[in-house]
């Protein structure tokens, strides 16, 4: 059931993104949307039987294209060089390691060590966005921007899988479906909140001047 | 394990998304808070300016009312008597008389015209018109004082020459009046793109701090007029006591380049 629903929210954000073309059609949204469409044909791939057999090259495959995209759409979105730089050598790191583990051929049912890394390496991205956002004074109110909400996305789905994919390969199948379900539960979160981001208008400053917003409030 | 590291995990990124929501609020406070500051000291500011502004005007229509009107009514007098009065050595006593109040009327409407805009200052430019000033003030006898401007070669906008030689005036004033000084030297010049005017005095001074105190609070008229002034060429004012503990110097910064941008958009 929960395996179903995490199935079928994969299709929200690509239906969201085609609904509000016009609000994400620049800024660098279009990563995602290609991420969720992937996400989705490798989710569907995985009805096959035959894919299933194969099923440590597709994961494997996936991880490399999730991470490339994610690394990207944190790279155009982050402003620092500096930041920019240590991306691009962890990006360089983790494509040697990801591709060694596919050679290697230990061909277990999942690679725990790319998937680990993967996510390790995103939420560090992740933190360095947030910590460049709350840095700039220009930057009003950080969760009225689009791309706080698809890093928020980010951050909440690779923190609370990281531990499930570090333990992954030691699981028995019993424990793997029993486990599996933080994934799932995590995976519609994360796919709710693209379709937040992408619902939401352009990176809006609020109307009012601060000062009204906080005359108001009190 | 897997479950405590994941709740962990998870508690981690919630705490971190709660504290950067809560720090940026925290932070808008802070720049709000700075802002209302900001604000509540350019209205002192432009209150000081107003009533500087009023002042001038009272003064200016004192000495029209009580020392020109006075003299043009008498001499109006005068005249009045050369009409009544056929008697022709009568007659040319009154307007003798006459000749004579109008002619210390316009001295005296020569006088607020030149203290509105001296006349030196407009035509010969600023050295000139402090130089001016010091010699009437070492002239009085009660304080000595001199300037020397190392590189004036090209004057300033004319605006801003008014304005430098106000804000001047008011320090040389507010020296004369409180500091009990025995002498007051000025001297002006460049460093690269910057323009400074160095005030020393040996009596009582204030420093930035007592500076920053004054232009707070509602006292201290001149010193808020002197800010304001400054803030319409960008300039800065620096008080401070001279290393030897001896002396209080003053002095203004201006940028020449922010002067040439004024030109520009003028």
């Amino acid at each position: 059931m929960l395996n179903s629903i995490s199935y079928f929210s994969g299709v929200l954000p690509i239906l969201a993104f085609i609904l509000f073309y016009k609000r994400n059609k620049v800024g660098g949204y279009w990563v995602i949307f290609l991420y969720s469409i992937l996400s989705f044909l490798t989710d569907t791939g995985y009805w096959n039987p035959w894919i299933k057999a194969h099923s440590f090259y597709l994961f494997s495959g996936f991880t490399i294209v999730e991470y490339s995209l994610f690394a990207y759409f944190l790279y155009l979105s982050l402003l620092e060089r500096k930041f920019k730089i240590l991306l691009v050598i962890c990006s360089a790191l983790f494509y040697l390691i990801a591709l060694f583990t596919i050679v290697a051929k230990n061909r277990e049912s999942f690679d725990s060590l790319s998937a680990s890394l993967e996510a390790s390496l995103l939420i560090l991205y992740s933190i360095l966005y947030l910590y460049e956002q709350i840095k700039d004074p220009a930057i009003l109110f950080v969760y009225q921007s689009k791309k706080f909400w698809i890093v928020i996305a980010f951050l909440l789905y690779l923190s609370s899988t990281l531990f499930l994919f570090i333990y992954a390969t030691t699981f028995s199948s019993q424990q793997h479906k029993s486990y599996w379900g933080i994934n799932n539960i995590f995976d519609i979160i994360k796919n709710l909140l693209f379709v937040v981001s992408f619902g939401m208008k352009k990176n809006k400053q609020p109307e009012q001047s601060l000062e009204n917003f906080y005359s108001e409030e009190s | 394990m897997l479950f405590f590291g994941t709740i962990g995990m998870l508690a981690l990124t919630i705490g971190l998304i709660v504290f950067i929501i809560f720090h940026q609020r925290k932070v808008i406070r802070y720049q709000l808070r700075l802002q209302r500051m900001e604000q509540d000291q350019q209205k002192l500011l432009l209150n000081a300016s107003i009533r500087l502004q009023e002042e001038e005007r009272q003064r200016i229509a004192a000495d029209l009312h009580d020392d020109a009107g006075p003299l043009l009514a008498t001499a109006r007098l005068y005249l009045n008597e050369n009409l009544v009065n056929l008697d022709k050595t009568t007659q040319l006593q009154s307007i003798y008389n006459a000749k004579s109040i109008i002619d210390d009327t316009i001295q005296l409407i020569r006088n607020i015209s030149h203290s509105l805009m001296p006349p030196t200052l407009k035509n010969f430019g600023l050295e000139s018109a402090v130089n001016d000033l010091f010699q009437k003030i070492s002239g009085s006898g009660s304080m000595n004082a001199s300037s020397r401007f190392h590189d004036y070669r090209e004057r300033l906008q004319a605006e801003n020459e008014l304005i430098i030689f106000r804000v001047i005036q008011e320090l040389v004033n507010n020296i004369l009046k409180h500091s009990n000084a025995s002498f007051i030297h000025l001297t002006q010049n460049t460093s690269g793109n910057k323009f400074f005017i160095r005030l020393h005095h040996d009596g009582r001074g204030i420093t930035q701090n007592d500076f920053i105190k004054l232009n707070k609070s509602n006292v201290g008229l001149g010193l808020k007029n002197i800010q304001s002034r400054l803030k319409v060429l960008h300039g800065k004012i620096f008080f401070e006591k001279d290393m030897s503990q001896t002396y209080y110097k003053v002095t203004i910064e201006l940028v020449k380049e922010e002067e040439d941008k004024l030109q520009e958009q003028e």
